[in-house]
């Protein structure tokens, strides 16, 4: 299946349709360290150095400016 | 310069109101005693053989120390406020090679950086989240001055979750900043500075990032990140060299505007009761030319309920700049031409390992650890560069209420 804006909009709404709600004793899981979302501290070197040696950065991850990192 | 006032400005007026709330209302305010502190400690070392200083040719050779502290500290159950701040040592043989003088002063190089900042809850709507931050960041060659303003909403049922934060950046990029050496300039490789050539030595950037997370079901999170960020100013590096056809040599030069689009994608799971599976996946463009993806894959195993170990798996494609060429290969018709291949086409593979310990919590000490983890990555991109990447962090809990009890 080729990737497109398209077929990325069906699956964004199917995850979405599928969404139940869970309660306060249900998210046990959904509180576990690992499923945490947000980047984590032990990232960040590495996600600097992939805004330095690779031409894209941003999107949740990386940094976008704020540093040289020429060398 | 205006604009620099105009985001600190929006900064500190933020802080004020989130002071102010807390002060003239605090009924349902539960003051809390216990503080963050994560102490970083990461490492780089990493070597190529096609450094953008030296024209696309030449050593990457790269060590860098990065140890950094991190502290959150509530205020109460509203607000708080944290701090981020490091020092970076940079060896860098490229560097060296701006004047082509081994062992230099340039070879070794710091950067040192303070990132401030404070969030607090709404009073009235305990489910939006205002923060903001300040950034100052200085090395030899590049000063950074900075901030942030963001906003968070979490759904009542906690399923879903919006957050919007818009960044700015304003960059100085002249020589002389760190080591105090004046006059302030550009500095330029030692055999093309027989010209200024660039006149603006001012990089501005903006960023907006986007997040929407979705719980989709009790062991499964979904999340989207579009954002945009737009820089403008002098884009090129002005110690990168280039060389021509036609064996003349220049200093490297990109447009100054630049449009970035990036848009990741990340689903968090449980598989079985020990297993957490997240995946995630990028796609960039920007006006450069340069379209990527990125694809990443992390499995948590849960060896006990304290300790935890996570193989880590990253793919990166890149369809690079048109104005990249190599060494000796670039077009002197070409308005704009670099041969840092940080902008060619390129694959590049990361692999590693973290581990995760979670120390039991000591009742009765002022200051304990909460966690320690410790990550070894190995980095490699299909023209050759490669580098390992090792960063321990200690994250630890200071409560004040437990040295009150002794």
């Amino acid at each position: 299946m080729k990737l497109n804006s398209r077929n990325l909009i069906t699956v964004i709404f199917i995850s979405f349709g599928s969404c139940r709600t869970v309660k306060p004793y249900q998210r046990a899981y959904l509180n576990d360290n690992a499923m945490q979302i947000n980047k984590k501290n032990i990232d960040k070197l590495s996600s600097d150095m992939h805004s330095y040696k690779e031409g894209a950065s941003g999107g949740g991850r990386g940094k976008s400016s704020g540093g040289c990192g020429c060398n | 310069m205006k604009k620099k006032y105009i985001c600190f400005s929006l900064f500190t007026t933020s802080f004020l109101y989130g002071v102010s709330q807390v002060t003239l209302n605090p009924y349902g305010i539960k003051r809390i005693s216990k503080s963050n502190i994560e102490l970083v400690y990461s490492q780089y070392i990493g070597d190529g053989d096609h450094s953008a200083i030296t024209g696309g040719l030449g050593t990457e050779k790269l060590i860098v120390y990065e140890p950094e502290v991190i502290i959150n500290r509530p205020i109460d159950s509203l607000s708080g406020y944290w701090m981020d701040a490091g020092i970076d040592v940079i060896t860098s043989a490229s560097m060296d090679n701006i004047d082509f003088v081994k062992s230099s002063a340039s070879r070794v190089s710091k950067r040192g950086y303070i990132i401030p900042g404070y969030n607090t809850k709404l009073k009235k709507h305990r489910n939006i989240i205002i923060g903001g931050n300040g950034y100052f960041s200085i090395e030899s060659a590049y000063r950074s001055l900075g901030g942030a303003l963001s906003i968070d909403y979490v759904s009542k049922d906690k399923s879903s979750e919006f957050s919007a934060e818009f960044q700015a950046f304003f960059d100085d990029l002249r020589w002389g900043l760190l080591n105090g050496e004046r006059p302030l300039r550009l500095v330029y490789p030692s055999e093309l500075r027989y010209k200024e050539w660039f006149s603006n030595y001012k990089r501005n950037s903006y960023n907006l990032n986007l997040s929407f997370t979705q719980t989709i079901n009790e062991k499964m999170i979904l999340a989207f990140f579009p954002g945009i960020s737009f820089q403008q100013g002098l884009l090129s590096t002005p110690y990168h060299r280039v060389y021509f056809t036609d064996s003349t040599e220049r200093v490297e030069k990109l447009p100054d505007k630049r449009w970035l689009i990036p848009l990741g994608v990340q689903l968090n799971t449980f598989i079985a009761d020990r297993y957490i599976l997240s995946l995630y996946y990028r796609f960039y463009h920007d006006n450069f030319g340069i379209t990527a993806h990125t694809i990443e894959a992390d499995l948590t195993v849960k060896i006990s309920s304290r300790f935890s170990l996570t193989p880590t798996f990253r793919f990166y494609t890149q369809r690079g700049s048109p104005y990249f060429k190599p060494y000796f290969e670039l077009n002197p018709d070409q308005p704009f031409y670099t041969s840092n291949y940080a902008l060619s086409s390129f694959n590049s593979y990361e692999t590693g390992i973290d581990t995760r310990l979670a120390v039991p919590a000591k009742q009765k000490a002022k200051l304990y650890f909460d966690t320690i983890w410790l990550r070894y990555s190995y980095y490699k991109r299909t023209d050759g560069l490669y580098g390992h990447i090792l960063t321990l962090v200690l994250d630890m809990i200071s409560d004040k209420n437990n040295s009150k009890k002794h």
